[in-house]
């Protein structure tokens, strides 16, 4: 996997940097960057926020609910047992088991969209150094058109220019 | 549809003196263990009838009054809802049936029930030889971890509902009778059919002598205790 | 500067996977040897059946429900810390969060043994699941322990990965400064994380979503062990207080818990510049509002019941506040309500040692607490006749110590095999990766640590 990165220690570095690869022509897509936190209240934490996490969860959720509802009620009238005179299929007791099942489904949905959005378990053959271990900030290009044109673009103070080929 | 019979039962207090020979009857018939004296003192044993003894009054006006307490097969039973295996459950004749099969042992009904007629096998029950010979072959042996409770003498009405089948006739209200009804001296105890109009135990439970234990706390239980209360006299206190 | 402070917290934070001390292999030596005590008392137990225990007719529950109780009752602390803590972004949070989901997961563990420790049939508690059996039957739902079931299972489920997302970065950092068969387990163990941008927005949006998610899960699994009490009618059970009562008391006991672990922690780790009096103080002023909540709950329940007198509920009544529980109840009230607020409201008193004290004596209050809802009802119901005693044996003691010793035997492990402070978190708190407006003097005195200055060389580190 050819690519060429840098390393930063400073996140305001690392801004200039991805700010000088768009200026070079590249898209936010071919822009990787890689740390060892989240750099939340910097711009380049920011850019693949939009996620349908919340609504898949709520779906999850709602089919969780319908699947104990109906699970119940027909494991319930499957053997009509009397039980201090409650019905077979008792409603307020039925609902404590619904609501733990949606609250099921919707956390199992969560954790398997995040494994899958975010691409786990990975495969490797993906760009990454073990320096961001270390609290460096890589940012780079995976399968650049023309490497050269892009290493000033890097080349910026405090960083440490690296290819991969 | 309404259920063909009913069982139910009146027990009369002032018939009863105390003789325990029901609890004897209960363990023969039923093959309750015998704990120990060991166990017995750590609170083990297993009467599924029990007389409860209150004395009433100071020296020298005590009076003793003795009650039979057993498994009241409540129509509303606290016990059954809160088994998680259905071991406990309502039968289609209105008893509480208790199913040793599923009976995992968490012992909620136990503590459910506000009677304490339910006992529990803390360990596997032991008929040295030859005692093992005694045992009912009609009523099975329960292991260690399973709850139980008496009955009614669920053996013996099977028993008596297949023999009037057979012979396509209806129960003779008297004839069927647990073992507790059967051995008692003094007739205390009274078994029947609540859905017949003419059993002894319907009309007993109407008696204005008749009291149910327990009564507010909503159970519903089917038993009738027969007392005669300070009321019933016009010149008692 | 920065990376020199984020180099030295990641060092100081895995240095324990890579470095172990002779308390180490004391500790989880001993400890393991109380667990297989323990697991040989249960085996015991087994074979000859449960009447070894020391419960009898009409005491029917005794210290293993009070245990199981206890245990899921602790397991809400890390509920509270972490997931409350993230949704209202409370900086203090970040040293703390991944000791308290620990202990979560581990609490609950122990917990959901006693379930199957306490069964008449214990090889039978696979009838507890849900599954299409030969025998055409299903669990009885309307029953309160199967809604114990699903609402435990769903709160591990839950509280598991809600502890394992956060780790998958840390653990990719450890594989990095691994080598060897550290490095391929790790490796597998981070799933291949790498740490772009994408993947940290998913993780983040996920851990907000779990947040949401485990709080009302973990509100609703200590109102249906509550519920296992006050759907039966036995005086002073059956009392409509119970789920809200119960759960104030797991989140009480709860923190108690956490403070325990995290001074032990600070210790033995040698976490004092990332553990600090700050948090504890914080901890500490929960652990005091729990306290007077949970003298709040007791009073409500005892005024009712003495106000409303009926006879068999004032009979458990007098029987705990007079009667044979008596010493108990008092030694409760002292632990869970007077030590602590003494303690912990006076400001020089609540230091790490004072929060410490005051832990130790709500864990003990609370566990007396759970013991006198039980017992003292169970022993004295509707019917005098059938009133009865209680007293443990060695079989219940042994495996309730087994208990505490597992807990810190899996805690020892955990801090052993995965750094117990969330390195990301910390290193996402410092003040140069926040904005102006986050910047406020709480989250300074939470990490102190850019002005550590540059690391001392290799010789000279403690």
């Amino acid at each position: 996997m050819n690519a060429i990165y840098a390393l930063y220690d400073d996140p305001h570095v690392a801004q200039q940097a991805v700010d000088n690869l768009r200026a070079a022509g590249m898209t936010d897509a071919d822009i990787t960057v890689i740390s060892s936190e989240p750099f939340d209240h910097f711009e380049f934490g920011h850019r693949d926020a939009k996620t349908a996490m919340p609504w898949i969860a709520v779906a999850a959720g709602v089919v969780g609910m319908l699947l104990s509802y109906y699970l119940l009620g027909a494991s319930q009238r499957s053997w009509p047992l009397v039980t201090s005179g409650m019905p077979v299929v008792p409603m307020w007791t039925n609902l404590i088991i619904i609501f733990e099942m949606t609250m099921l489904a919707a956390i199992v949905a969560t954790v398997i969209t995040l494994l899958v959005t975010a691409g786990l378990p990975s495969r490797g053959g993906k760009l990454y150094d073990p320096e961001v271990s270390n609290g460096y900030i890589l940012v780079g290009v995976e399968n650049p058109a023309d490497a050269a044109k892009l290493e000033p673009a890097l080349a910026i103070s405090g960083g440490r220019i690296k290819r991969t080929l | 549809m309404a259920a063909k019979h009913r069982w139910g039962m009146a027990v009369d207090i002032d018939k009863c003196t105390g003789c325990e020979a029901c609890v004897t009857a209960c363990h023969a018939e039923n093959n309750i263990p015998t704990v120990g004296a060991g166990q017995a003192a750590r609170g083990r044993a297993m009467h599924w009838i029990r007389v409860e003894r209150y004395y009433e009054g100071d020296f020298p006006d005590v009076r003793v009054k003795f009650r039979p307490v057993l498994c009241q097969q409540c129509d509303n039973a606290p016990c059954e809802a809160v088994c998680p295996t259905y071991a406990a459950h309502q039968s289609e004749d209105g008893l509480n049936a208790q199913v040793y099969n599923r009976c995992i042992g968490t012992r909620y009904c136990a503590n459910a029930c506000m009677y304490n007629v339910r006992f529990f096998n803390f360990f596997n029950p032991e008929w040295p030889k030859p005692l093992q010979l005694q045992l009912n072959p009609d009523v099975s042996i329960r292991e260690v971890g399973v709850m139980e409770k008496c009955t009614f003498c669920v053996q013996r009405i099977k028993a008596a509902k297949t023999e009037a089948k057979k012979e396509n006739r209806e129960l003779v209200d008297g004839a069927l009778q647990p073992a507790c009804a059967q051995a008692c001296p003094t007739s205390a105890i009274v078994f029947g059919d609540l859905n017949d109009p003419e059993s002894r135990v319907a009309r007993l439970m109407k008696s204005p002598r008749g009291t149910k234990l327990l009564e507010d706390l909503g159970a519903e239980p089917k038993i009738t205790y027969l007392q005669k209360q300070p009321w019933h006299e016009s010149d008692s206190y | 500067m920065n990376r020199t402070a984020t180099k030295y917290i990641a060092d100081d934070l895995v240095r324990p996977l890579f470095q172990s001390s002779v308390w180490f292999y004391a500790i989880v030596l001993a400890a393991g040897s109380v667990v297989a005590c323990g697991a040989a008392a249960w085996t015991y137990q087994i074979w000859n059946g449960i009447g070894v225990a020391g419960i009898r007719w009409p005491v029917f529950w005794a210290f293993y429900l009070v245990n199981f109780v206890f245990w899921i009752g602790i397991s809400h602390a890390g509920t509270l810390i972490s997931a409350i803590l993230r949704l209202v972004d409370a900086e203090w949070r970040r040293p703390v969060t991944r000791c308290a989901e620990v202990i979560t997961v581990f609490a609950l563990m122990i917990g959901a043994m006693f379930p199957i420790i306490h069964l008449g049939r214990p090889w039978l508690a696979f009838w507890m699941f849900p599954y299409p059996s030969s025998r055409e039957i299903w669990p009885n739902f309307r029953s309160p322990l199967a809604w114990d079931f699903f609402a435990i299972n769903t709160y591990l489920t839950g509280s598991v990965l809600f502890l394992f997302l956060p780790m998958i970065p840390d653990l990719a950092l450890v594989r990095d400064r691994s080598t060897g068969w550290r490095r391929k387990l790790y490796g597998a163990l981070s799933f291949g994380w790498r740490g772009t941008t994408k993947q940290w927005n998913r993780l983040e949006s996920a851990m907000q979503i779990m947040a949401i998610a485990i709080l009302p899960v973990a509100v609703s699994v200590h109102t249906i062990v509550s519920f296992d009490f006050s759907m039966a009618n036995v005086p002073m059970w059956h009392s409509t207080i119970f789920g809200p009562y119960f759960v104030a008391g797991a989140i009480f006991s709860g923190i108690a818990a956490l403070i325990i672990a995290m001074a032990v922690l600070r210790k033995f780790l040698h976490l004092e510049k990332y553990l600090l009096p700050y948090h504890f103080e914080n901890l500490g002023k929960l652990l005091l509002l729990m306290s007077v909540l949970w003298a709040y709950f007791v009073f409500n329940e005892r005024l009712t019941t003495w106000y409303g007198n009926e006879p068999s509920e004032m009979a458990v009544f007098w029987a705990t506040q007079r009667g044979r529980f008596a010493g108990f109840y008092w030694t409760m009230v002292t632990c869970n309500f007077v030590i602590p607020f003494i303690i912990l409201s006076i400001n020089r008193t609540r230091t790490i040692a004072g929060c410490v004290i005051a832990s130790f004596a709500v864990l003990i209050g609370m566990w007396l607490e759970r013991f006198l809802i039980i017992v003292p009802g169970l022993a004295t119901k509707q019917l005098p006749y059938s009133w009865g005693n209680y007293g443990p044996r060695p079989v219940e003691m042994t495996i309730m110590a087994a208990t505490f010793a597992a807990m810190i035997l899996l805690y020892t492990l955990f801090s052993k095999f995965v750094p117990i402070i969330s390195i990301w978190e910390l290193k996402a708190g410092l003040p140069s990766r926040l904005d102006k407006a986050t910047l406020t003097e709480a989250s300074l005195m939470s990490t102190r640590l850019d002005e550590l200055g540059p690391m001392p060389p290799e010789g000279q580190r403690p």
